[in-house]
């Protein structure tokens, strides 16, 4: 090929008529003076595109990182330090939001239940869909029919679904209704109006629209995992609960961390699930409210908090920061 | 070059922070610089282009607003009206924007919350400076609710008025043992007749479905805020009796469960499909109801509403920054004067107009005989004493401090006393940041 090119390029200067590349041909290059003379501008050209050139290309990602994220996380910084309101402006204010959290009895109830959250999703989140992979993963026939009921969720609106519920979970729904005529209890069970019940109902919505996602994770992961290693263990005795520790577990083992960083980052920063069980209320006495359902709340309307809901901003990404660094370092001691 | 690479990435990280240190707008979002203080010069001659937004019109009354642009363009020739219609969803966060980027229309429909807070930043244009004949056109309680404590002036001409009524379901009264003729006219009544019907029925029938507000403490007379404006003071013993009234009726088993976070149904859309006995509604609540439910024809006995009846205002603002008050104010009027409302007013059977010289007109004050007439003359009627319970200082903030701790209260787990001064005490700090 290189050698067909160098022919057709001698040709191309020496000749009287200079033949262009055909189309979808390789770019001829310049050879004997011509080379030379490029050469020298080439230097050039070569050291310019050096400098602007991977800028250039990646100014489009620039710009929209730089508008997108850059500019909006910098701006929340400056804000917390301020009283901003949307219409009226405001001033420096120094660490006046910062103290006013250690005082912020909701926030304080805010925390708890998001923590709750994060801890309760992430077992579930993180073994469950594990175990489903291992089911649907067989090739069995109508094992497709598995596969798509269980992701189906995903797909399904967060909002939609809260609905949806709702309307199962309240005093008279189908569940409790059900309950009732069964006679497992004598009064409807509160599910929306108890201060855990409303949160345990949160946590298994969450978990039941999340499995089908990190199933998908999972299978592509265990796609990866040697058949071979199965057999060798097989053929070794390994019983199949120590295949699964010693052959599947470290195969998936990133992926595991993968999911367990998404699952942490997603279950601190909740909104949805108990914005529409609790009807935006936050449930009685406001003790169903989650950070990200705090901040809503103060930043919203004509009189919203910036300031205060930008410190808030920022606490919960402190918050989230704790959890992805130790996932990091148990990682690394793992590498 | 690796140096290079990073000085420049330094240099870009530094940039967009600066960037954003430098551009974020202390002084403000409005961005037009106005106080109110400033003076707007509103004489000169109704011409040129004016730009007039309303919220939800469109499609249901486009041919009224289209009308009545045309009648305004016909008695001011040279005028041009732009009509903006928003949707009913994201209204407020519409106006903000609007407001935030110094493009709020001329005319803008605006309730008095809203205004507020626009008048409070010197966005609207005082109508007392620039119109003498507000308080012999309007009525004082539509007035009222765009003049606000602390803040001199007048910022809205009120548009249409509304009230509530209170409406029974004839037949489940009627299995209750109860008479829908001798409907409760207070709070202890209708909690007397919940307790009948309740054991009439077995628990099977509820006909109180919704848990109380600020409003329904207005309505009993408690004050909300204080005279200035300045500070909530709605926790005196007024309050906390009201608020035990509603626990005791909880724990009796008079109201369901879910009516603590609002996921309940609601009681007019209960009401509508024939499960509970009462609910409130405007003036035009049966018509609504009997669309979507015609079983319902016949059953529905409505009756004045307990207490003091809330007033509901929707009225159109004039922009400060406006490059042509004549022509706002104007067509401000126009939009609002007795002609137009009236014709509003037939379009929309549930409102009412805003104008001293619509009060007499016997078409609102003149009943058919049938339930549906008479609860629109019962509307009318009270709209004289009607008055704007909840004030427009109460933002979603504190509604939803205030909704929490309501619901705390009628679960039982703090006393009266304990919800209403933490949602006080709440208020205050969101009040006074």
């Amino acid at each position: 090929m290189a050698e067909t090119t160098d022919a057709r390029t001698e040709r191309a200067t020496n000749g009287t008529r200079r033949v262009p590349p055909a189309e979808g041909t390789t770019p001829v290059a310049p050879t004997g003076q011509s080379r030379a003379a490029a050469a020298q501008s080439g230097t050039v050209a070569a050291r310019t595109h050096a400098w602007f050139t991977p800028w250039l290309l990646c100014l489009p990602a620039i710009v929209f990182l730089a508008a997108f994220n850059l500019w909006p996380s910098a701006n929340t910084v400056f804000l917390a330090f301020t009283n901003v309101r949307p219409l009226s402006g405001g001033e420096l204010v120094g660490l006046a939001n910062f103290e006013r959290m250690l005082t912020d009895d909701q926030l304080a109830t805010a925390l708890v239940n998001s923590i709750v959250y994060m801890l309760v999703c992430l077992p579930f989140l993180l073994l469950v869909p594990l175990a489903l992979a291992l089911l649907v993963e067989k090739k069995l026939p109508g094992i497709a029919f598995f596969r798509t009921a269980f992701y189906t969720p995903v797909v399904a609106s967060a909002v939609v679904v809260a609905l949806i519920w709702g309307w199962m979970l309240d005093d008279r729904g189908v569940i409790n209704g059900m309950a009732l005529r069964l006679g497992v209890v004598s009064e409807a069970i509160p599910f929306l109006t108890d201060r855990w019940l409303v949160l345990f109902s949160a946590i298994s919505l969450t978990v039941w629209k999340g499995l089908g996602y990190y199933m998908i994770i999972y299978l592509s992961a265990l796609g990866g995992v040697g058949r071979e290693l199965h057999e060798a263990a097989a053929v070794d005795g390994a019983s199949a609960w120590r295949r699964f520790w010693s052959v599947t577990v470290p195969g998936v083992r990133n992926t595991m961390l993968l999911v367990a960083v998404l699952i942490t980052v997603s279950a601190l920063r909740v909104f949805s699930e108990l914005f529409v069980l609790t009807n935006g209320t936050g449930g009685i006495g406001g003790r169903d409210v989650s950070v990200v359902f705090l901040i809503q709340m103060y930043a919203r309307g004509f009189s919203g908090n910036l300031g205060y809901a930008s410190a808030l901003s920022i606490l919960l990404f402190l918050i989230t920061l704790g959890p992805l660094l130790l996932i990091a370092r148990i990682n690394r001691k793992g590498a | 070059m690796k140096h290079s690479h990073s000085r420049i990435g330094a240099g870009l990280a530094a940039l967009a922070v600066g960037v954003s240190l430098t551009g974020c707008a202390l002084d403000g979002a409005g961005g037009t610089g106005s106080t109110p203080e400033d003076s707007v010069d509103a004489s000169g001659e109704v011409t040129g282009e004016v730009s007039l937004q309303t919220w939800a019109l469109k499609p249901n009354f486009t041919e009224y607003v289209e009308g009545v642009i045309d009648a305004f363009e016909q008695e001011y020739p040279g005028t041009t009206v732009t009509w903006l219609d928003q949707p009913g969803e994201g209204y407020s966060e519409k106006v903000l924007s609007q407001a935030s980027a110094g493009e709020l229309p001329d005319v803008t429909n605006l309730p008095p919350d809203f205004a507020l807070a626009l008048a409070r930043e010197g966005m609207l244009l005082d109508l007392e400076g620039v119109d003498d004949e507000l308080e012999s056109t309007y009525v004082a309680g539509g007035l009222g609710a765009y003049q606000y404590a602390g803040i001199e002036g007048t910022f809205g001409y009120p548009w249409y008025l509304n009230t509530d009524v209170n409406y029974w379901n004839s037949e489940i009264l009627e299995a209750g043992g109860l008479d829908p003729q001798d409907a409760p006219t207070s709070l202890d009544e209708l909690i007397e007749q919940a307790r009948t019907l309740e054991a009439a029925t077995g628990g099977k029938q509820y006909l109180m479905s919704r848990k109380p507000g600020l409003g329904d403490f207005a309505a009993e007379g408690v004050a909300i805020l204080d005279e200035d404006g300045t500070e909530f003071v709605f926790n005196t013993p007024e309050a906390v009796a009201l608020l035990d009234t509603y626990r005791d009726a909880y724990a009796e088993g008079l109201m369901p469960q879910d009516v603590l976070t609002d996921a309940y149904l609601g009681n007019s859309q209960l009401f509508t499909e024939g499960k509970v006995g009462w609910s409130t509604g405007g003036g035009n609540f049966i018509a609504g109801v009997l669309e979507n439910n015609p079983s319902l024809e016949g059953k529905i006995v409505p009756s004045p509403a307990m207490g003091t009846p809330p007033l509901y205002v929707q009225g159109v603002s004039v922009s400060k920054s406006s490059k042509n008050v004549p022509a706002a104010i104007a067509l401000a009027r126009f939009l609002t004067n007795a002609e137009n409302q009236e014709a509003f007013a037939k379009e929309v059977p549930g409102i009412f107009p805003s104008t001293i010289a619509s009060q007499e007109n016997p078409e609102f004050a003149e009943s058919d005989g049938t339930p549906a007439q008479d609860a629109k003359v019962m509307a009318f009627t009270s709209l004289t004493e009607a008055q704007v319970l909840q004030p427009v200082e109460v933002t979603e903030a504190m509604s939803t401090v205030v909704n929490q701790q309501i619901a705390a209260a009628i679960s039982g787990e703090v006393t009266s006393q304990q919800a209403l001064d933490t949602a006080v005490e709440r208020c205050n700090e969101l009040l006074s940041q």
